[in-house]
């Protein structure tokens, strides 16, 4: 990039990563859809290993080559951590490893960790009403992705933990999920249905009996038994997840924790990632750095001179490259008034600038060359 | 490249009432979906189009103001068509749902905002389906000649769509099965319903396009209209030479840094091409629909003309003479 060369050594240091997967214990990649973010991601966990860091990478969703580089396959057990091979080489390097997230397996966890006994674990796992949610509840996977940082973290197994947060238009969702969970169980509706062992037929409360009507007249009244035990037996784990999402939102929030957020040039990417960028600053959330991605190359500009010579071409192939040059030269700079509005908001952290590449990294040695453009 | 009409045709955009559009987040299905109406409204239809999960900025691109649940008329085309937008909060179209069933002011008053999270945790692809019921209702009342539903990004799409069958296995009975058959019924139904899904000419996004693909088409039965892939280059067979060649069928001489300007865009526009060539190859040949190129235009901030040039080449107007 052509700003780097302008660079002295410290500003180099600072304008990449190598701070932040040095000395966090937790990543969080995030930003809009389409970007690169699991790629990067992937490419920060073998930064971290070859900085001699136990590492671990919690990916959601990659792209299936992705996830065959990184051992990843379909199997259920992509939900524990394995570890990426070929990645770290010499005896000063730490280890890479990954996992997929899967929601539901991280609820189940959670609700048997926090549960008092097995009994009242199966009580909620069993559950159908249950059952549905832990998938598909909104902000489940938003939840869920920060649980499992939590997990890992709280394990004591790794030197850094790295997320990538799922593809979300509202990538703010993620940022919020433990404080939304409060929210939730702290809904008066909620609160009357859990509090005592009153059957459903008792329930005196106006707001909890129109609920509970509510739901009977439009799903039928199997659903309102369901529904009734469901909110009953997650009350006797409520008092550990309302500390653990605590928990996790101080987490988020801590001096070892860093979120890079990841965009490319494109208008539609740079005003999510902008708002996103105005969130964590806003909600003092720890800002590590900012990837912009998927840039086009800025060709070598025309001299006044050659401009002349090409001045009045006819139709012909050299017509076309001279069209094809202003093209990309025009898209270029657009792009860079994009990139400058972007740096902005990331104030102080480091803007690691990154080429559109002629093929998708998916493979190991794609995810090494691209570490040592963040680091 | 592709199936390329050679007459401009905008019939097929209308021959389902609903067209819904998705693709994995980042190819532009929002911009394409507003591009699909344009061309619609062009044709003299009266179009809707609904924001799922509105991207800010698409209620200016298509000439009105920010999409809101109030439904605006953004455009009105010289020969009769018009474009409407509006997005249908959860929320909104639970209200509009509880009306219609005549469903006293009790239950709507328990159905309030408040409450409506507790409801919508109780029974899963909730929000989805209320959504999709209140397009539903759209497309029964005949209010539109076309619905253009703008779907959720990224892996929502699926689960969006997903919804109404899902649902059924939690719900068995009441209104909300009803309304989650209804909903059922007419994305199955070509003659009310298709999908228009939407990739890039890159590795990853056509792999997942080729899967969301067999997902809604195959899995769901839901009618796929043909395949988009947008952010095209115009094919430039003029590329594929070196500077110093192409100058001389022009009878010209370069100067070495000419050369090196033009080839520093050159061979990033040839390498561009052939991986797009094969992308799109790949996707002929392993999904049976018709697909169409839309290009890439040479800027990150769309504007309302950039709209009418996806428009024109999404009926296959403009774009092929570009192409050959």
């Amino acid at each position: 990039m052509s700003r780097s060369e302008k660079r002295t050594p410290e500003e180099d240091q600072l304008a990449s990563l190598t701070h932040v997967v040095k000395s966090s214990e937790l990543i969080l990649t995030c930003g809009p859809g389409g970007v690169g973010k699991t790629t990067t991601a992937a490419a920060l966990g073998v930064a971290a290993a070859r900085a001699g860091r136990r590492t671990v990478v919690v990916t959601v969703d990659p792209a299936r080559r992705l996830a065959d580089a990184l051992g990843l396959d379909e199997g259920a057990a992509s939900d524990q951590p394995h570890q990426v091979k070929g990645v770290t080489k010499r005896a000063t390097d730490g280890e890479l490893w990954a996992l997929m997230l899967d929601a539901e397996q991280t609820f189940d966890r959670l609700v048997r960790e926090q549960a008092g006994s097995r009994k009242q674990a199966d009580a909620v796992l069993n559950n159908p009403v249950y059952k549905a949610i832990s998938g598909s509840l909104s902000g489940a996977q938003e939840y869920m992705a920060v649980e499992r940082l939590h997990q890992l973290h709280a394990s004591g197994e790794w030197d850094l933990v790295i997320v990538d947060t799922p593809p979300s238009r509202h990538a703010i969702d993620l940022l919020e999920a433990p404080d939304r969970l409060v929210g939730f169980l702290s809904h008066p509706v909620y609160r009357t249905l859990t509090v005592g062992q009153r059957t459903f037929a008792k329930i005196t409360d106006a707001a909890s009996s129109m609920f509970l009507w509510a739901v009977k007249r439009l799903a039928g009244p199997q659903i309102v038994e369901d529904t009734v035990q469901f909110f009953r037996s997650l009350a006797t784990i409520e008092g550990g997840l309302r500390d653990r999402a605590r928990e996790v939102s101080a987490l988020l929030r801590g001096d070892d924790t860093s979120f890079v957020v990841v965009s490319s040039p494109r208008a539609e990417a740079v005003s999510e990632a902008e708002h996103l960028l105005d969130a964590i600053n806003d909600k003092s959330f720890p800002l590590g750095g900012l990837v912009v991605n998927l840039i086009h190359p800025e060709p070598t500009e025309l001299s006044e001179a050659d401009e002349q010579l090409l001045a009045d071409l006819g139709d012909g192939p050299l017509a076309e490259q001279l069209a094809w040059h202003r093209e990309l030269q025009s898209l270029a700079v657009a792009e860079r008034l994009e990139i400058a509005s972007l740096e902005k908001l990331a104030g102080a952290a480091p803007v690691i600038e990154l080429p559109l590449l002629d093929v998708d990294i998916h493979d190991v040695p794609g995810l090494v060359g691209l570490a040592d453009r963040l680091v | 490249m592709g199936a390329v009409t050679e007459q401009p045709d905008a019939s097929w955009l209308t021959a389902a009432t609903v067209m819904v559009v998705a693709g994995k987040g980042g190819v532009g299905s929002s911009t394409v979906a507003a591009a699909a109406a344009v061309a619609a409204a062009r044709e003299g239809a009266d179009v809707i189009f609904v924001a799922v999960d509105g991207r800010p900025g698409m209620g200016t691109l298509l000439g009105g103001r920010e999409i809101s649940d109030r439904e605006q008329t953004v455009q009105r085309m010289k020969g009769g068509g018009k474009i409407r937008a509006r997005s249908i909060p959860a929320e909104q179209a639970f209200g509009d749902y509880l009306e219609l069933k005549g469903v006293g002011g009790l239950l709507r008053r328990a159905a309030s905002s408040a409450s409506l999270p507790m409801i919508a945790a109780a029974t899963p692809g909730l929000e989805h389906l209320l959504v999709l019921g209140k397009v539903k209702e759209m497309e029964k009342e005949a209010e539109a000649d076309l619905i253009v539903v703008d779907a959720p990004p990224a892996g929502h799409a699926a689960p969006f769509l997903r919804s109404a069958i899902g649902l059924s296995d939690v719900v068995k009975s009441g209104p909300i099965l009803d309304q989650a058959t209804e909903v059922s019924e007419m994305l199955a139904d070509p003659t009310r319903c298709r999908a228009m899904l939407v990739g890039l000419p890159e590795e990853t996004p056509i792999t997942e396009m080729i899967e969301l693909a067999n997902d809604l088409g195959d899995d769901l039965s839901i009618d796929l209209l043909p395949l988009v892939v947008n952010g095209c280059w115009p094919d430039r067979p003029g590329l594929a030479k070196s500077p110093a060649m192409a100058a001389r069928s022009h009878k010209l001489k370069l100067t070495d840094s000419a050369k090196a300007a033009l080839e520093s865009a050159a061979s990033f526009g040839r390498s561009r091409l052939a991986q797009q060539r094969e992308q799109i190859a790949r996707l002929e040949s392993q999904r049976s629909e018709p697909v169409i190129t839309l290009p890439r235009l040479a800027t990150p901030r769309l504007d309302s003309d950039d709209l009418v040039t996806l428009a024109d080449a999404l009926i296959g107007a403009e774009f092929d003479e570009d192409m050959t």
